[in-house]
């Protein structure tokens, strides 16, 4: 399909550019400074890359990420795919009430999480005691860097089953009902037909998994605090501390450093997807749907589901949940005479955490929807263009999930700080919501890319043959093909600005505040008791947001 | 006729007591405060403390609306230095915990001079050049799990801590909690001073070294973790933050250890790019003032002003405790450390007697 290059795409890739490059650039001339880049005496210099190439906490903070990284994807991505198999596929037992419970775990803040697994099974947690009491041991330290990696593979499941449910939910039966008839066993059909099929999928999500490795910051710092246990993200916070006033350059050069490892891992996904049209599976005829038995081996399925769902969200929540009705916890407390609802009332004092409430709803609901339109927008314009371009915009989008939240949040700071027509945004939710917006685009656009890949050109082909224009296409054909794509990102990118907590710490202020940030700005003094209480607040509203999802008809099981 | 003769005089006392309740902020400054109409705060102080306070200080003055930001020490810095360059203004007050960077605003200029009336009723160390002013009186204190250690356990000074570690480091193996001097500039401040205060320090450091002392970036999660038994014991820790956990909860015990507490203070100053000084001014002088004070020392933040009463409050504490606190005086002194060969020498040396490196 040939045709003209359009004003109208090169223009999506200069507005992307507009809003990624301002903050990398910032970054990476911050990280070739002596002193901060707005102070007059700064000067060019590498002494920031020297200092942290000689200091043996990077090594050692490299070296865990790398471990932590690895180990994490390596748990996420079978597990996910797995998931995303037995519910999408097979007749495994409940899977339609338990789908939406699949993905809580991300909507909860990893830093809420960690506290709830020390509340459950650290040295003196309720779990922990009670199987002290009855075993007489309890044989696991919730403060190593194999617990660090264990938790965050298993919360980042949901991650790759949303990417793979997606991609197997858009794809033709045919070929594994063939194989079916062919007389394979469900198991053979999952592990020959389905997951090569969603190759591309688990790809994507295999490298965010990765990504996500590295922005790591809630779970080690919280469970790897008094252990010393450092990666990339907590070594770049405590940079903050080091030479006692903050040293943007080095923490700049950390960034830098992260960035270096996110460029060649695009490239390499890049090479691995090798030519998109051997995974086109939608093609222009209908779809129907008989689910794979899986016999005897339901219930070990269903156990296994359980169990994660059990060790991820019920585990951390019942701690979290605990903590906020009682007035403290632990060894030789009788948790009866401890109880109160204290701090949910005292909440009601502080107009800025109710502000807060109210500002996380607006930018997941609102700010969601709209990060999608743009997210669907930029995607649309490299959709079928076969041009230089494109290839720009696919690296462009990745730039960002290179930068650590923590490190995006104090760029757009200073952005929003410098450069004068945007200034009046600083204070309102918009900063917020531009920021979030670019900190998840490579995210956000993955699924929805994932989907287009899905579609095959003979659709469109067939549309261009009876005349219809681009933008014709894109709205009658493309996108309604791709709208289960979109709704599932809005709940995805919903649940993620709900969560979001490192990217909004350096612009929080009246009109800003999120509940991760202020949980995050409390954590810091020790209010516990509100912290514990926001917890609770953000997880009810994250979990009535989705029934309203659902009864809207955004079905998460379609 | 008596009783209405007592009640007169009642109501004369209280009206006198109200009036002397007011701060002592100079007429022109109230006038040009309320004119400016407007007061924006970055405190590292959480909300939760200074409710009643901004509350009171809207009642006194209620044409003056209050903007308050409650960030972490080292965003206040960052937030300060970046807006300044930016040209586009800054917060009024700056009021945070970490002296020494504070310190080093006042001492790069970013900081205007303001002679309070109120700063009559300060101890002579609690202000610099009329720019840097001590609000607080808070002593750094032991804190413990009063159901898991018992009261024949407690140590009560520095060195009995220093001893009671080495002689069964199996027992306080983990037990042992404080703040990270390498993360936590608060940490970093606390511990050079008790390099100073300790005569003992280094076999202190190895002792805290041989009973595996865990480190924190967060008070919060050391007192909850002391809370909860996972920790029997946390050193360095604010006495405000311990009470205010002990109204909560009666299990934490709090010790003034016995040779010296040092004694920490939120420092308040008045940038340059202050938009709107008067207001500003206004809220330091109430800051300071017996009233101010007062809600200060409700909050479980001690006060230092001479002629406030209570529990939570300089003199009472030297009248119970006896003599040993040792305020950090404000002054050049804090930012011995903030030079950089310095503090990683620190650092090396911190880390070789805790034989962690």
């Amino acid at each position: 399909m040939q045709e003209r290059p359009s004003w109208g795409r090169v223009a999506a890739v200069l507005a992307t550019a507009t809003a990624i490059l301002p903050p990398l650039a910032i970054i990476v001339y911050q990280s070739v400074l002596d002193g901060p880049f707005f102070q007059p005496s700064a000067k060019l210099s590498l002494s920031a890359f020297r200092f942290v190439m000689a200091d043996a906490d990077f090594h050692r903070a490299l070296g865990s990420t790398l471990l932590v990284a690895t180990g994490m994807t390596a748990v996420a991505v079978p597990l996910g795919a797995l998931l995303a198999f037995l519910f999408v596929r097979t007749d495994l037992p409940g899977r339609r009430l338990l789908e939406p419970l699949l993905l809580i775990p991300i909507f909860l803040s990893p830093v809420v999480i960690a506290f709830g697994y020390v509340v459950a099974v650290g040295p003196v947690g309720f779990v922990t005691l009670l199987f002290r009491e009855t075993f007489g041991t309890a044989p696991w330290n919730l403060y190593t860097i194999a617990s660090v990696t264990l938790i965050a593979g298993l919360t980042h499941i949901p991650h790759v089953y949303l990417y793979t449910a997606s991609t197997l939910r858009a794809m033709n039966v045919d070929l594994e009902e063939a194989a079916s008839v062919a007389g394979a066993s469900t198991a053979r059909i999952a592990l020959t037909v389905s997951i090569p099929m969603v190759r591309p999928a688990l790809l994507y999500s295999g490298v965010l998994v990765f990504f996500l490795g590295f922005e790591l910051f809630g779970l080690p710092l919280i469970l790897g605090d008094p252990e010393g246990l450092l990666v990339l993200s907590t070594y770049l916070f405590k940079l903050t501390n080091r030479l006692g006033v903050p040293s943007y350059q080095l923490m700049a050069v950390v960034a830098v450093v992260i960035m270096a490892f996110a460029f060649p891992l695009v490239w390499v996904q890049r090479r691995l997807m090798g030519g998109a049209g051997r995974f086109v599976s939608i093609r222009g005829k209908g779809v129907s749907h008989a689910p794979l038995r899986l016999g005897r081996w339901r219930w070990v399925a269903l156990a296994l589901v359980l169990g994660w769902l059990g060790a991820t969200v019920v585990i951390p929540l019942a701690g979290v949940f605990l903590r906020a009705f009682v007035t403290n916890w632990g060894e030789g407390v009788r948790l009866s005479e401890v109880l109160t609802v204290g701090h949910f009332t005292e909440l009601l004092d502080y107009p800025n955490l109710i502000r807060g409430v109210v500002n996380t709803l607006l930018i997941g609901v609102v700010g969601g929807a709209l990060a999608v339109a743009c997210y669907a927008g930029i995607a649309l314009a490299a959709h079928r263009w076969q041009s230089r371009w494109a290839k720009v915009l696919d690296y462009l989008v990745m730039v960002p999930r290179g930068m650590p939240g923590l490190v995006a949040g104090l760029a757009f700071f200073w952005v929003f700080l410098f450069i004068k027509p945007i200034a009046p945004l600083r204070a309102t939710p918009l900063s917020l919501w531009i920021a979030y917006s670019v900190v998840w685009l490579a995210y956000g656009m993955r699924l929805i890319s994932s989907a287009l890949l899905q579609v095959g050109p003979e659709l469109e082909e067939a549309a261009l043959t009876v005349g219809a224009s681009r933008g014709r296409i894109t709205r009658d054909v493309t996108v309604p093909l791709i709208r289960f794509g979109l709704l599932g990102s809005w709940l995805l990118v919903f649940l993620i600005f709900v969560r979001e907590y490192s990217t909004g710490v350096y612009l929080l202020g009246p009109g800003t505040e999120v509940i991760g940030s202020l949980i995050v700005s409390l954590w810091a003094t020790g209010a516990m008791d509100t912290i514990s209480a926001l917890s609770v607040i953000n997880v009810v509203l994250v979990g009535l947001g989705l029934l309203v999802a659902l009864q809207l008809g955004v079905r998460v099981n379609e | 006729m008596r009783q209405i003769k007592a009640s007169l005089f009642l109501i004369v006392l209280a009206r006198a007591a109200l009036a002397g309740d007011r701060p002592a902020t100079a007429q022109e400054v109230i006038a040009a405060a309320e004119q400016e109409g407007k007061l924006v705060i970055y405190s590292t102080t959480d909300t939760i403390f200074v409710g009643p306070l901004l509350k009171d200080f809207n009642s006194l003055y209620p044409k003056i609306s209050v903007q308050y930001d409650d960030l972490n020490s080292t965003e206040l810095y960052n937030r300060v230095i970046a807006e300044v360059a930016a040209g586009n203004g800054s917060g009024d007050l700056l009021w945070s915990s970490a002296m020494d960077l504070q310190l080093k605003l006042a001492n790069d200029a970013y900081a205007q001079a303001y002679l309070s009336p109120e700063a009559t009723h300060l101890p002579s160390w609690a202000s610099w050049r009329n720019e840097v002013y001590a609000t607080t009186y808070e002593p750094i204190v032991f804190v413990y799990n009063k159901r898991l250690l018992k009261a024949e356990d407690v140590p009560h000074s520095h060195a009995c801590l220093a001893k009671s570690l080495s002689a069964d480091p199996a027992k306080w193996r983990g037990k042992v909690a404080s703040y990270d001097p390498e993360r936590s500039g608060i940490g970093f401040l606390l511990i050079t001073q008790d390099s100073r205060l300790d005569p003992d320090f280094a076999a202190t450091a190895r002792a805290y070294g041989a009973a595996g002392v865990k480190l924190y970036t967060s008070i919060g999660a050391m007192l909850e973790r002391i809370q909860s038994g996972e920790h029997l014991l946390g050193f360095n820790i604010f006495a405000s933050y311990a009470t205010a956990r002990q109204w909560k909860d009666p299990s934490i015990g709090i010790v003034y250890p016995k040779d010296y507490s040092l004694v920490m203070s939120r420092i308040a100053l008045i940038p340059r790019a202050a938009k709107h000084p008067n207001a500003a001014k206004a809220f330091l002088d109430y800051l300071l003032s017996r009233r101010g004070q007062e809600l200060l020392a409700r909050s479980a933040l001690f006060s230092l002003h001479d002629e406030v009463e209570g529990e939570m409050t300089a003199s009472a504490l030297m009248k119970k405790r006896g003599g040993n606190f040792k305020p950090l005086p404000v002054g050049p002194s804090l930012l011995v450390y903030l030079d950089q060969a310095k503090r990683l020498d620190f650092l090396r040396r911190w880390q070789r007697a805790l034989g962690t490196k």
